[in-house]
């Protein structure tokens, strides 16, 4: 509010064409005001000034000290810097107070901890075949916790409390998990309720921010995550990835092989609208969630050739 | 610039990124940073205690602390909050340092705050790497230098990086630059290549 009232005050360039902004004053043919106030205020003087860059002559700090802003060049340089200092103090900090900027720290953590889980886990395995030589994977189906349990239960010392250790690891991945999904679903609802919390919170981990996805098109959302793919088919003659985070969705892992790649577009291009949704807005749009789902679902379950039929007769008068 | 021997120093306090020291001067790698590595390829523009800096692009703060042992003062211009969490702990410490956070391809975002300077240093990781150049070139004087690291990789990985290395070059030539000097920063930085210009007097 009171960075309203102040540049609602104070007339900046868009009014004067003659006038020159600068961070300590304004110059109107070679008359300077001082802007005064102390370097929050001035910072924020700042960002509150359009300088048209046509023409544009930069200031010179004798500018500064014919204005009363400075006592000498040492003074000028210090009082630059601490209006600066001020100024990236508080761009860092509404940086990193965007509701986003947890989620992605979260999802990073999540998915370096499956990372290390899966690599003790492996190595904790070879370390039990060792002290039992008859152990094998093979021809058996046992999910790798209750392995990691067996293998705590079975051996001693040091390698059961590995094991000990990779479980309760694995105790505190599950919780991150949830609080993932749960913070996604307050932070992106409408991409999370498309492709689920957790995916929606990934891609947005690898777009670099909300604002980062809400920017992208649809076609760079679809191969996120993709990254070796796709450099690989803009150097080579390799085929391009049909699909990358979004392959953990069960509509584009479950859909048939040969109809994959449109069931990812199709889900792509309304990711791509829900993230804006999403940045922009911040709630639920129901009615786009509706016709999106219908869409998506449409294109997962009938063949080609009908779905075209389809979506002609729907584009009909 | 001050050489040891084969060793281009700095002088100024130690320890910002746990740097090699020689005497009480500070070892400035060539292999760490791509400005030491053009004064090892035996070019770069001489920094005095009177050059006035502009520098794109200045990530952790490290090349810059080398750059503002040598000048008056350098303007260091980052736009991620992270590296810029790094730079203004440099900047702290060293009272020639003026860090503003904003991006370089907007250069009126920050034309309240920079003064016309002798010498702008870019190195960012863009793709319009030219661009960014001449739109900052109007805080140099004439006669004024530019020197800029293009990272071929980040204009466009599918073409060659001579081909971009050659755009870049007409680009300054014909917005205006005269390019004094261009090379390649082997063997010190891979697809790094040094593009050194003056801005021609009026």
């Amino acid at each position: 509010m009171a960075r309203l009232i102040y540049g609602f005050i104070q007339p900046h360039t868009p009014y004067l064409c003659n006038m020159l902004s600068y961070w300590f004053g304004d110059v109107v043919d070679g008359q300077c005001t001082p802007s005064g106030g102390d370097a929050p205020a001035k910072a924020d003087r700042v960002r509150s000034i359009h300088t048209s860059m046509d023409p544009f002559v930069p200031l010179t700090w004798e500018t500064a000290l014919a204005c009363g802003a400075c006592r000498n060049r040492a003074d000028y340089i210090a009082k630059l810097r601490e209006v600066c200092f001020t100024a990236a103090d508080r761009d860092i900090r509404q940086q990193y107070s965007g509701k986003d900027a947890e989620l992605l720290q979260m999802v990073r953590t999540l998915d370096e901890m499956d990372t290390v889980i899966n690599l003790l886990t492996e190595r904790a395995v070879e370390w039990y075949q060792l002290s039992h030589p008859t152990f094998t994977r093979k021809y058996r189906k046992t999910p790798a916790h209750i392995l990691v349990k067996n293998i705590r239960e079975k051996s001693r010392g040091a390698l059961s409390f590995v094991a000990g250790e990779i479980e309760r690891l694995s105790a505190t991945r599950t919780e991150l998990a949830k609080a993932v999904s749960g913070r996604a679903n307050d932070v992106m609802p409408n991409t999370s309720a498309l492709i689920g919390g957790l995916v929606a919170a990934r891609l947005m981990a690898n777009a670099g921010g909300l604002e980062d996805l809400s920017r992208m098109p649809a076609s760079a959302i679809q191969v996120l995550g993709a990254r070796t793919a796709l450099f690989a088919h803009l150097r080579t003659k390799s085929p391009s990835p049909k699909h990358g985070i979004i392959f953990q969705h069960r509509r584009v892992h479950n859909a048939p092989r040969d109809c994959r790649g449109k069931v990812a577009r199709v889900l792509a291009g309304k990711l791509a609208i829900a993230a804006r949704i999403d940045h922009y807005r911040g709630i639920a749009d129901l009615v786009f969630l509706e016709s999106a789902q219908a869409r998506i679902d449409q294109t997962g379950t009938v063949p080609d050739k009908v779905t075209e039929k389809i979506t002609a007769k729907d584009d009909e008068p | 610039m001050i050489w040891i021997g084969d060793v281009l120093v700095s002088q100024g306090e130690g320890g910002v990124y746990s740097e090699r020291m020689l005497g009480n001067t500070r070892v400035w790698d060539p292999f760490r940073s791509k400005l030491s590595a053009l004064y090892h390829k035996g070019t770069g523009v001489e920094i005095t205690a009177e050059t006035r800096v502009l520098y794109l692009g200045a990530a952790n703060g490290t090349t810059v602390s080398h750059v503002a042992d040598y000048a008056e003062v350098v303007y260091a211009i980052e736009f991620a909050p992270r590296p810029m969490q790094d730079l203004l702990e440099v900047a702290r410490r060293r009272k020639n340092i003026v860090p503003i956070m904003a991006d370089a391809t907007r250069p009126e975002q920050y034309a309240p705050l920079v003064e016309m300077v002798d010498l702008i240093y870019q190195d960012v990781a863009q793709p319009d790497q030219a661009t960014i150049a001449i739109r900052n070139s109007v805080f140099l004087r004439a006669g004024g230098h530019l020197i800029l690291m293009l990272k071929t990789r980040s204009v466009d990985v599918r073409k060659e990086p001579d081909v971009v290395f050659q755009e870049t070059v007409e680009a300054l030539t014909s917005a205006g630059f005269v390019v004094q000097e261009s090379l390649w920063l082997a063997p010190y930085h891979q697809d790094h290549a040094a593009i050194v210009c003056t801005k021609p007097g009026v």
